[in-house]
C-alpha cells in the first residue's frame, strides 16, 4: 500500500514539474508584459528599466530555472498588477474566499444531488425521475457564467433578495455557490442514480425486503451505503472541480477568490501571479486526486492488499 | 395585528411570505450595502490595470479623489484652472522654465499640515524614480525642480515644453503626496493610507475589490460634496455592473455601448463628459511612408503603402453609420487623429474638407483601387485588421468588424487577426507590425504631443508612419517656441497627414457613465482624465 501511495505522490510531483514548464512557457509566449504594464508612450529608458527589474533580458531557460528555484522556496516574485504584493502570498490570501464559496457549493451539491439521485432511482420512470433528469440536463447544459448572470437578474435585480456581487455577508455567497453547484449537482445526481439502480437490483436488497425491513431503511441504509462508493470517489474530483472551476463565477460575482485573481492576473499579464495561481490550482488538484486514491485504498480491499 | 393577518393567509401565500422574509434576512448584507443610502455614493467601474496607492507605480489610469495635482480642469470646459494645488503659474519666453505658486491655504488631510514646495519636490522625486510606470513621466524625468520658496516651485526643462500644464492637470503625471507623512511613516504610510489634499479622505482599500473615501467638511477649497462617503468598486463583468445599477447598489457605473442602450431603455441616465475625452482611429502600422522602407524591409508590400489604397480605405467607410453603432450620442467627426479645436494647430479648413475628401463614396473607392491595380499588383493584398480589446474601449473589436464589412463592399480584402492589446504593442514596438489596428488617444492629449507620439519619431518612435515630411515638421516643432509658428507647423503636419490619407480617423468621443435615475440628478465632468471620470464632488444626488 505504501509503495502504491509513494508512486502516486511521485507521479503527482512529476506532473507538477511539467505544469510549471507549461505555465512558464505559455505565459511568456503569449506576449510581452512590458506592453501590458507600461503605458503606450513609455520611454525606452522605462522599458529598459522594467526589463532589467523583472529579469526579462535573460534567456528563457535561465528565467525558468530562476523561477523554479524560487518557486520551490515559495517565492514566485512580486505582483506586477498589485505592486508590492508577494505573488503566492496574494494568491493564498484569496484561498479562504475560494474555499468558502467552494465549500458552500459542495454542500449544496451533496445536499441536493444525493436525495435527488436516490429519489430518481427509487421512482425510476416516474415524473420524479423525469424531473430529476431534466434538472440534471439543465445543469449540465447551461454555461455557468450565463446562469450566474441570470441568477443575478432574477434574485438581485427583480426580486431584490440577494446582493448582486461582492462579499461581506453569507447572502453574498448564495448566488455564486448555486451557479457553481448546479453543474455538479447534475453530475453527482446522475452518478448516484445509476449506482442506486444497480444496487437496488441486488439480491441482498431483495432479501432485506423479504425480511420485512422498512422501505425507508432499505433505500437509505442498505442501498445507499453500498451505492455511495461511486459518488464518494467522485467527490474528490468534484471538490477539485468546484475549487478550480470557480474562475468565471468569481469574476461574474466579483468574488475575491483565487479564480478572480487568475482572470485579473491574466488580463494584466501579471506573470508572477498567473504562475502562482496555476501552480496553486495544480496542487489542489494533486491533493484531491491523492485523497481519492487514499479513499480507494480504504474502500477497495483489492487496492489495499494488492 | 400582523399575526392575525398571517393566520388568515392561505398556504401558498404563507410560503411566499416566508420566502420573502427569508429573502429579507438573507439579503440583509446586500440591502445594508445598497447604494440607496444617500450618504454613500457607489461607483462601479472596470478593475484598474495596476492597483496601488503609490500612484507612480501605476500607469496613471486613476487618480485617487483624495489626491490632487498642481493644475485643475474646469468641469464644464476642461480648460486648465486653479482648482488644483497651484493658484497660478507662469513660464519663461521659450517654455523651458515653468513656475507654480501654491495656494497658501492648501492643507493635507489627516493633520499632515500645509502643502508646501517641499511636498512638491518630494513627490516629484518619488514619481521620477526607477519604479515609475506613469504615462507621460518621460517628460518629468528630464526636468529639474527647485523650491523657490515655501509656496513656489520651478520646473526647468532641457527643451521647450509649451504643453507642460497637461502633465499637471487631469492627466496627472505628478500627484502631490505629503512629505511630512513620508518622514513619519515611510513608504508604508503611503501604501496604507496616503494623505492627500483633495476634498475626500482616504478610508481604505479592499485590494482588487474597492476603495473608499469620506468627504471632508470645511475643505480648504470650499468644495462640499453632498454625500458623506464615496466608494469605487472594481467589477470586471459589465453585466454585473449593470445589475448593480439596476438593483440600486451603485449610483453610477461604466458600461459598454450596447449595455448603455439597455440601461437607457430601462430608465437609467447616460451622462457624457462636457468635452471629448478620447479620440479613436484605425492606424496603419509599419512605417509605410518611409522611402527607404523598400530596402530595409518589405513595408512597401503592405497594400496601404499605396496612397490610393489608403484613400480608398477611407472612402469605403460610412463613418456616420459606424459611429452611430459604436458611440451614439455626443460623438464628433474627427478629420485628423490628435487634432482638436482646444489645442494649437487646429485647422478649420481640414474640418471643412473632411466630407469632400473622406466622405463615404464606395464608387470612388473602387475606382481608386482599380487605378492602383489592387489586388493583382500587390504581393500582400489582404489587409490584416486587428480585433482587440482594451480596458475602457470595448468597442474596438466591433470597430474592426464594421471596417471589414465596409472594406468588403468595395473589394478590399481583409483578414481578422485576433490579438490582445499587449501583443499588438509588442509588434508595433518591435517594428514587426503589419496590420491596421484600432487606437485611442485618451485623454485627448495636446495636439503637439499627440501628433508626435502617433505619427513621428520625436516622441514615441514605435508609432512613426515613416513620412520624412511629417518627421521634419515634427523636428522643427520640438525646438520652436513661438506660439504662432508652432501653430503653423502643427497645422502643416495635420494637413500632410490628412492629404496623404495616413490613417483612418474615426471620432472624438466623450467619456460616459450611466447613473441610476432614481439616485442621481447629474454630474459635470470634463473627460480630462485617463479614465474620463473626475470631479466626483460634483455628483448631484436626488
Amino acid at each position: 500500500m505504501f509503495r502504491y501511495l509513494a508512486l502516486r505522490i511521485a507521479s503527482s510531483l512529476f506532473a507538477l514539474l511539467v505544469i510549471t514548464i507549461i505555465v512558464f512557457l505559455l505565459s511568456h509566449l503569449s506576449g510581452n508584459p512590458v506592453d501590458a504594464l507600461l503605458p503606450d508612450d513609455a520611454s525606452q529608458e522605462q522599458v529598459d528599466s522594467f526589463i532589467r527589474e523583472w529579469g526579462l533580458d535573460k534567456p528563457l531557460w535561465q528565467q525558468y530555472l530562476t523561477f523554479l528555484v524560487n518557486a520551490v522556496q515559495g517565492d514566485f516574485g512580486t505582483s506586477l498588477k498589485w505592486p508590492g504584493e508577494d505573488a503566492m502570498g496574494f494568491v493564498i490570501d484569496r484561498m479562504p474566499a475560494t474555499l468558502q464559496l467552494g465549500g458552500l457549493a459542495i454542500l449544496i451539491s451533496v445536499v441536493i444531488a444525493l436525495p435527488l439521485g436516490v429519489a430518481a432511482a427509487v421512482y425510476k420512470g416516474s415524473p420524479v425521475d423525469n424531473g430529476a433528469q431534466m434538472f440534471a440536463l439543465l445543469g449540465q447544459s447551461m454555461p455557468n457564467f450565463w446562469l450566474g448572470i441570470i441568477l443575478i437578474w432574477v434574485f438581485s435585480v427583480w426580486l431584490g433578495w440577494l446582493p448582486t456581487s461582492g462579499t461581506g455577508s453569507f447572502a453574498h455567497a448564495i448566488l455564486p455557490a448555486i451557479a457553481i453547484a448546479w453543474f455538479q449537482v447534475s453530475a453527482l445526481a446522475r452518478l448516484t442514480r445509476s449506482a442506486m439502480l444497480e444496487v437496488l437490483d441486488a439480491e441482498y436488497i431483495k432479501l432485506a425486503r423479504v425480511k420485512g425491513v422498512s422501505e425507508f431503511q432499505v433505500v437509505w441504509k442498505h442501498a445507499l451505503r453500498n451505492a455511495a462508493v461511486v459518488p464518494l470517489t467522485y467527490f474528490g474530483i468534484l471538490a477539485a472541480s468546484i475549487l478550480t472551476g470557480s474562475v468565471v463565477i468569481e469574476t461574474v460575482y466579483s468574488w475575491p477568490g483565487m479564480g478572480w485573481v487568475a482572470i485579473e492576473a491574466i488580463r494584466g499579464r501579471d506573470f508572477p501571479v498567473v504562475q502562482a495561481v496555476i501552480v496553486a490550482y495544480a496542487v489542489i488538484y494533486m491533493i484531491s486526486n491523492l485523497v481519492v486514491d487514499l479513499l480507494y485504498v480504504i474502500v477497495d480491499p483489492r487496492v489495499r492488499h494488492g | 395585528m400582523i399575526c392575525n393577518k398571517i393566520q388568515y393567509l392561505n398556504a401558498p401565500k404563507r410560503m411566499l411570505a416566508a420566502a420573502l422574509l427569508a429573502g429579507t434576512i438573507l439579503g440583509g448584507g446586500g440591502i445594508a450595502s445598497s447604494a440607496a443610502a444617500q450618504e454613500k455614493v457607489v461607483i462601479a467601474v472596470s478593475p484598474l490595470g495596476a492597483d496601488s496607492n503609490l500612484y507612480w507605480t501605476t500607469t496613471g489610469a486613476f487618480i485617487l479623489p483624495s489626491m490632487q495635482t498642481l493644475v485643475g480642469n474646469d468641469p464644464a470646459t476642461g480648460k486648465y484652472d486653479s482648482s488644483g494645488l497651484a493658484e497660478s503659474w507662469e513660464h519663461n519666453e521659450d517654455f523651458t522654465s515653468w513656475t507654480f505658486r501654491l495656494h497658501p491655504e492648501a492643507m493635507f488631510n489627516d493633520d499632515w499640515g500645509p502643502v508646501t514646495s517641499a511636498d512638491v519636490v518630494h513627490s516629484f522625486n518619488m514619481h521620477t524614480g526607477e519604479d515609475a510606470k506613469l504615462s507621460g513621466i518621460k517628460l518629468l524625468k528630464t526636468a529639474t525642480i527647485t523650491a523657490v520658496d515655501d509656496h513656489t516651485v520651478r520646473f526647468d526643462l532641457p527643451s521647450p515644453v509649451p504643453n507642460f500644464l497637461f502633465s499637471h492637470a487631469g492627466r496627472g503625471s505628478l500627484v502631490i503626496y505629503s512629505k511630512a507623512q513620508f518622514d513619519a511613516e515611510g513608504i508604508e504610510g503611503y501604501q496604507n493610507a496616503p494623505a492627500g489634499s483633495g476634498p475626500f479622505k482616504y478610508e481604505g482599500r479592499e485590494v482588487g475589490q474597492s476603495i473608499s473615501f469620506s468627504s471632508i467638511e470645511d475643505h480648504w477649497t470650499g468644495v462640499a460634496p453632498e454625500f458623506d462617503e464615496i466608494e469605487f468598486r472594481w467589477v470586471s463583468e459589465p453585466s454585473t455592473r449593470f445589475a448593480m445599477l439596476s438593483a440600486g447598489e451603485a449610483h453610477a457605473v461604466t458600461l459598454p455601448r450596447d449595455l448603455q442602450d439597455d440601461a437607457s431603455d430601462a430608465g437609467q441616465t447616460v451622462l457624457t463628459s462636457s468635452e471629448g475625452a478620447m479620440q479613436t482611429t484605425m492606424l496603419f502600422t509599419g512605417q509605410f511612408m518611409k522611402p527607404e522602407a523598400e530596402e530595409t524591409r518589405d513595408a512597401r508590400t503592405y497594400a496601404w503603402a499605396d496612397q490610393r489604397v489608403r484613400e480608398a480605405a477611407n472612402r469605403a467607410l460610412d463613418r456616420d453609420a459606424i459611429l452611430e453603432v459604436l458611440y451614439g450620442e455626443g460623438v464628433r467627426a474627427l478629420p485628423v487623429y490628435t487634432m482638436d479645436p482646444r489645442f494649437p494647430g487646429y485647422s478649420a479648413d481640414l474640418s471643412d474638407r473632411f466630407e469632400s475628401d473622406y466622405g463615404y463614396d464606395p464608387e470612388k473607392a473602387k475606382a481608386l483601387l482599380a487605378e492602383a491595380g489592387y489586388p493583382d499588383k500587390f504581393d500582400n493584398a489582404k489587409i490584416p485588421l486587428v480585433v482587440t480589446s482594451l480596458a475602457g474601449n470595448p468597442e474596438f473589436a466591433q470597430m474592426a468588424e464594421l471596417v471589414q464589412a465596409y472594406f468588403d463592399v468595395v473589394g478590399i480584402q481583409t483578414e481578422m487577426r485576433e490579438q490582445d492589446w499587449a501583443t499588438g504593442n509588442t509588434a508595433i514596438r518591435g517594428f514587426t507590425a503589419d496590420f491596421i489596428t484600432p487606437m485611442r488617444n485618451a485623454p485627448v492629449r495636446p495636439s503637439a504631443l499627440g501628433v508626435q507620439i502617433f505619427f513621428t519619431t520625436h516622441a514615441s518612435p514605435h508609432l512613426d508612419v515613416g513620412d520624412p515630411e511629417v518627421n521634419d515638421l515634427g523636428g522643427k516643432l520640438v525646438d520652436e517656441t513661438d506660439p504662432a509658428t508652432r501653430n503653423a507647423i502643427l497645422s502643416q503636419m495635420f494637413t500632410r497627414i490628412f492629404d496623404t490619407y495616413a490613417h483612418l480617423p474615426m471620432a472624438t468621443v466623450p467619456a460616459s457613465v450611466v447613473v441610476n435615475s432614481d439616485l442621481v440628478d447629474g454630474w459635470d465632468f470634463p473627460g480630462a482624465t485617463s479614465s474620463g471620470l473626475s470631479h466626483f464632488h460634483l455628483i448631484d444626488l436626488k
